[in-house]
């Protein structure tokens, strides 16, 4: 039985060079982008994207960690790429909290990564990140999440301009319930910030802002918009992101062995 | 200190228990999956239990609007006032546990179990232990 030429696209690799390096159970980063997807033999383990709230976001915002202790666990254990173990090891955090939020980030950072407009992607092989080892997912599993996202997007409400146009609130209908998170959202919503700035002011993961954007535009509560939104300015990375680049080690290994061998 | 994988063994582990899950309840991604599940597919029952929870842990009649006193409004995370959500078929019990954490987030537990070796009340006993086990330092 053949496919049709339509169908297969839809169901095309995400990223043709993930599935390789899942299949070569590669270690390193792929960059792209919109995001850098950190594998460990051919498992996704981290993920982060300027799109996105990264972990320190996500777990202080509520107040359940105090920024402080991330900082500590970042200074103390960063070097040695142990930082999720310290903040575990240290009662900062529960174990089964930390992992719940850390996949919940590489699944959020990994959407945006692997998103079609993320440009052409790069590997540096043997790239770790210094977060260190919480819980790895097959990349398999990350690249269906991300197909299954895009589609429950445009099946809540298909209009992709609500994901980086500012949010513009409207009453509800008399009678209509709003839940207490959509009204905590739409508090923040002040007509100017976008999906995403809201993500970081709620310490949410992006992904779940913009889908409950669009499920607010659905039911009336948020205006849809029907011009295109102003190109987005573009955020340079901060600090912490390119400082925590590791020199390419792997790289550095073999020029070592090359000049040791030519002696 | 449990992690996921701990806490999904412990639940198969009850009697009759067939599959287990740790479910975000706004996206519908399955954080973690053991044994069957009732369609053969772990991801497509996560997305269609999510929306269950989704509906009791948002709308007012089940979970009262107001935050908890422990939290004072805010940014902070919204007090699920749901605890736990059952479903009972003619071959089956589901139960859903909501799992609070200290950050915002909407996590799950589900376990479904046969209904001719499950035990419903030792079910909601265990899982309600299982959530506060995830998130115990």
């Amino acid at each position: 039985m053949t496919t049709p030429a339509t169908a297969t696209n839809a169901f095309a690799a995400v990223s043709p060079l993930l599935t390789r390096l899942a299949e070569e159970r590669a270690t390193g980063a792929l960059l792209r982008d919109r995001g850098t997807l950190f594998l460990e033999d051919g498992r996704i383990v981290h993920a982060e994207s300027p799109a996105t709230p990264g972990l320190d976001v996500l777990l202080t915002t509520g107040g359940g960690l105090a920024p402080e202790r991330w900082r500590e666990a970042v200074d103390r254990a960063g070097a040695r790429r142990q930082v999720a173990r310290f903040l575990v090891d240290s009662g900062g955090l529960a174990g089964g909290e930390l992992e719940i939020c850390h996949v919940a980030a590489i699944f959020d950072a990994a959407f945006f990564a692997l998103s079609p407009g993320s440009g052409p992607s790069r590997f540096r092989r043997g790239a770790t990140h210094w977060i260190g080892s919480v819980r790895s997912v097959p990349a398999a599993a990350v690249e269906r999440e991300t197909r299954r996202r895009r589609e429950l997007l445009d099946a809540v409400w298909p209009y992709p301009l609500l994901d980086t146009a500012p949010v513009v609130p409207r009453a509800a209908a008399p009678g209509q319930t709003v839940t207490a998170r959509q009204r905590i959202l739409l508090d923040r919503a002040d007509g100017l910030r976008t999906p995403a700035d809201l993500a970081w002011l709620l310490g949410r993961p992006a992904f779940h802002t913009l889908l409950d954007v669009r499920r607010l535009a659905a039911a009336g509560l948020v205006e849809t918009p029907h011009s295109p939104a102003p190109p987005p300015v573009e955020v340079p990375l901060p600090d912490w992101m390119t400082q925590a680049q590791s020199p390419d080690v792997a790289l550095l290994r073999r020029l070592r062995d090359a000049l040791e061998a030519s002696l | 200190m449990p992690g996921i994988d701990e806490c999904l063994l412990e639940a198969m582990a009850l009697p009759g228990a067939r599959g287990a899950a740790l479910v975000d309840w706004s996206s519908g991604l399955a954080l973690g999956t053991i044994g069957e599940s009732p369609v053969g597919d772990h991801e497509t029952t996560a997305a269609e239990t999510a929306e269950l929870a989704r509906a009791a842990a948002e709308y007012e009649s089940f979970a009262c609007a107001d935050p908890g006193p422990a939290h004072g409004g805010g940014t902070g995370p919204v007090d699920p006032a749901v605890e736990d959500l059952i479903v009972t078929t003619r071959s089956g019990f589901h139960v859903l546990r909501f799992v609070e954490t200290s950050f915002d987030s909407s996590v799950f537990l589900h376990v479904w179990l046969d209904r001719a070796e499950g035990n419903l009340a030792f079910a909601r006993i265990k899982l309600r232990s299982l959530a506060e086990g995830l998130v115990l330092r």
